[in-house]
Order: C-alpha cells, then sequence, then structure tokens
C-alpha cells in the first residue's frame, strides 16, 4: 500500500467498532481525507494525545487506489490545540472553522488552504475570549478565500467598476459580492453593507485584522456568512457546527 | 425488500456495522434454529419497553430510580458528572467512588449537531439547587470535546449554589512509561501535579 506522509490536522473524529476511531483529516499534500485509526480508542502508546480534535502533526496514511477509507499508520503531533477547549466561543468557532472546510475541501492537495486553516485554529486558540468570535469569522473569510469563494469587494461583482471604500455597497450572494449602485438597483436583493463592515470584509479576506466588533456587528457578520456560506452549499447538508456557533456568538440558546 | 434485506439494513443502522457484517449477522441468524432468533427478538421488545434513564441521573434503569441512586450507603452529596451511562461501569469497576452519578447523554460536538441543550446539564443545574449536593466531579473524557463540555458544567453551575466543582485528574497513565509518553499528556501531568 502506498504510503502518503504529511502534515495534518484532524477536524472531525468518531468512534469505530470497539476500540478504532475514524479520522477526517485534513492533509496538506491530499486534500481532506477520512482515515482508519485501528486501536486507537484503546491504546494510549500508538497514538497518545495526538488524534484529539484540530491536533497538527504529520500523518501517515497508508492509502489503497479505489477506497475512500486510508489506514493511519502514525500521527506524529506537532500542534494540540489544546486552547480551543478552554472557551466555549473558541471551540464553537473552530469547528465552525471545521465544517466549512469538511463541507467544501476535496481531496485535492491544496498547500494555501491548509495553511490558512492552521493559522485560523491558532488564531480563535490564541484570542481572547471577548474576541474569538472576530478570530473565526476572520478565519472563515480567509478560508473561503483560500477556497476559491473569496467574494468581489473592491469592484462590483456585475460589471466590474471599482468600488467606492467608505460609501455602503449593495452585497449579495447570487453575484458573488458588493454591487455598483447602478447595477444594486436592478439585482433583486441583497443586504446593504456599511464602509465599515466592508473594510473589515476586505480585512479579514486578506488575512488581516480589523476592528473590534461589538455585539449587533457580530451578529450581522454571522448572518452574512451563514447566507453566503448555504448559497455555495449544493448537497443540502445543515450547517449544524456553524449553527451552534451563531448561537453560542449571539447569546440566543447556549 | 426481501426479509433478508430488512434486517439486513437494520443492522447496518447499528454503529459499526457495515453493510457487509450485517449481510453476515443476517445470515448466521437464519441457519440458527427459530427459537434462537425469536428470543432475541423478544429480548430486543423487552429492552425497549423496559429500560429507560433514571428520573434523578439519567443512568439507564428498568425503574423509577436506578441502582446507584437507590443504595442508601451511596454518599447523594457528590455527583460525578459523566458523558454516556456506559462510563459509570468503568468507575464502578474500580471500586472506589461511593458517591452518585449524573449522566449527560454525549458530549458537546458541534460538528454532530450536539449542543448544550442537547445534554442534561439544565436537569444537573436543578438537581444541584434542589440542595444536598456538595461536590459535582466532572469526568468527561480528556479529550478536546471532552474539556469544552467540562467548561459548560462549570459555567452553568457557576450560578447554582454553593458546591465544589472539581475536575479528575489528568496526566500519566498507571504503569505506564515516561519515556513512551506523548508531550500534551506529560505537559497535562506537569500542570496538574500536586504536593507530596
Amino acid at each position: 500500500m502506498p504510503l502518503l506522509v504529511s502534515d495534518a490536522i484532524v477536524l472531525h473524529a468518531f468512534d469505530y467498532l470497539e476500540s478504532s476511531r475514524i479520522l477526517r483529516l485534513a492533509t496538506r499534500e491530499g486534500g481532506v481525507r477520512s482515515a482508519l485509526a485501528k486501536g486507537a480508542r484503546r491504546s494510549q502508546r500508538r497514538f497518545g494525545s495526538a488524534l484529539d480534535l484540530f491536533a497538527q502533526g504529520s500523518a501517515q496514511l497508508s492509502t489503497r487506489t479505489g477506497r475512500d477509507l486510508d489506514t493511519l499508520a502514525g500521527f506524529d503531533v506537532v500542534a494540540s490545540r489544546a486552547a480551543l477547549a478552554e472557551d466555549l466561543g473558541r471551540f464553537a468557532g473552530a469547528s465552525a472553522i471545521a465544517e466549512l472546510v469538511l463541507h467544501f475541501q476535496s481531496d485535492h492537495a491544496d498547500p494555501a488552504l491548509f495553511d490558512a486553516l492552521a493559522a485560523t485554529l491558532d488564531a480563535i486558540a490564541a484570542a481572547p475570549p471577548s474576541r474569538a468570535v472576530d478570530a473565526a469569522l476572520a478565519g472563515a473569510w480567509r478560508v473561503i478565500g483560500a477556497l476559491g469563494f473569496a467574494p468581489a469587494l473592491a469592484e462590483c461583482a456585475e460589471c466590474n467598476a471599482p468600488l467606492d471604500d467608505e460609501a455602503p455597497a449593495l452585497f449579495t450572494h447570487a453575484a458573488g459580492g458588493l454591487l455598483c449602485e447602478r447595477c444594486a438597483r436592478l439585482a433583486p436583493g441583497g443586504r446593504r453593507m456599511p464602509g465599515e463592515a466592508r473594510r473589515a470584509l476586505q480585512a479579514w479576506s486578506r488575512g488581516g485584522e480589523a476592528d473590534p466588533l461589538d455585539a449587533p456587528a457580530a451578529r450581522a457578520h454571522l448572518r452574512l456568512l451563514r447566507e453566503f456560506l448555504l448559497h455555495h452549499v449544493v448537497d443540502g447538508r445543515p450547517l449544524r457546527a456553524f449553527e451552534l456557533w451563531e448561537r453560542q456568538s449571539t447569546g440566543s440558546g447556549a | 425488500m426481501s426479509a433478508i434485506d430488512d434486517l439486513a439494513t437494520e443492522f447496518a443502522k447499528l454503529p459499526g456495522i457495515g453493510r457487509k457484517t450485517a449481510l453476515r449477522l443476517t445470515y448466521h441468524l437464519l441457519k440458527q434454529p427459530a427459537e434462537q432468533s425469536r428470543r432475541l427478538a423478544q429480548t430486543l421488545l423487552t429492552m425497549g419497553e423496559r429500560v429507560r434513564p433514571c428520573e434523578r441521573c439519567y443512568n439507564l434503569t428498568e425503574d423509577v430510580l436506578c441502582a446507584v441512586c437507590r443504595d442508601p450507603r451511596r454518599d447523594q452529596a457528590v455527583v460525578c458528572v459523566v458523558e454516556e451511562a456506559s462510563d459509570i461501569g468503568a468507575i464502578e469497576r474500580a471500586g472506589e467512588y461511593r458517591g452518585v452519578y449524573h449522566v449527560l447523554g454525549g458530549r458537546l460536538s458541534p460538528l454532530d449537531g450536539v449542543g448544550p441543550e442537547d445534554l442534561t446539564v439544565a436537569r444537573l443545574v436543578e438537581r444541584v439547587r434542589g440542595g444536598g449536593v456538595r461536590e459535582v466531579i466532572v469526568a468527561t473524557n480528556p479529550s478536546l470535546e471532552g474539556e469544552a463540555t467540562a467548561l459548560l458544567v462549570r459555567r452553568e453551575l457557576a450560578g447554582a449554589g454553593e458546591v465544589a466543582v472539581t475536575r479528575i485528574a489528568l496526566g500519566l497513565p498507571v504503569g505506564g512509561d515516561l519515556e513512551y509518553a506523548d508531550g500534551v499528556t506529560i505537559a497535562r501531568a506537569l500542570t496538574a501535579r500536586r504536593a507530596m
């Protein structure tokens, strides 16, 4: 069986049979892959704490042509990201990012996406609890950009006319970004974004930081992101982690 | 669909059973005497009718309260919080714990759609508010999801009155070898060190 050795991040893990686990891994060289970790629940000696959620390390995967499930031969952990469990906002945000990658990435190598994911999880883990939602929103848009779904923010998504950075503009999911005044008049719907929100979105999409969000701004950004993702989800699977993150962050429920 | 397909489909819904194993189990049952299949079916029916969650702690029982909650020798003032009813067996096998339990019914897992409202944390808070609880030991698994769940329990209990909330110790396994332990486990063991 060919061996794939790659940097990897654990995105999802669930128990399989009595003592094994099935992992969903984001890998630098092989995209998102499923792997069977035999005996992972019973023997801590084999994988140790490496297979915890969001842990990053070097995975050794035995692959087989025509099989969707690899076998995990080893995993040398480099970063455990335990800080993500020290705040529920961080945990929920990181889970939503993992869901985003699981939904949209294929099994093709995408080093830029892998790096964006790793940087995002690190940023969420390092964010103070009050800024966890900002860090996760920034990371989500960065990951979306790396996936190739980045919205048009500097110029009109329909006619490519340059946009004034300060003025409010209409954001439509169908067009894939902001519209100039002329195209906005013809658009059937959308959300009008104030300049501050547009600047935040632009900064996040470039992998930068924006000014701290207050609660109403965070709610508005979460709503925009949810609508954007739902517009691009084609298989009808619900965004369960995202819903939980939104509830957690806006205080409605959790 | 044939009866064979029906049964294989039902088996395949069980955790860890794929289509191939489901068919193997089905053909195995077909080779057994009819009486054995009838007994299996009856046992499944009886289990579904009789087994239910304990009204106090959500352990599995055939009565209103489980055997642990009914036991007068148990310390009702100490409550050990576990993810699943099956975790109780593991703690009981150790033979050291004399308190009672509270089963959360899972752990926080946003990717599986399990949020705070899917766990019995609110019921635990009610139980503590009801009085008579001195300590809550959070014994969720030492995984990221288990830690997040422990954090949720601690947060929700913060306003529930005078109760000590403790976490089971994390670190090196008994009989283990420091040389072969991974870095994260050693780091946690060092963080949770205690005076001698």
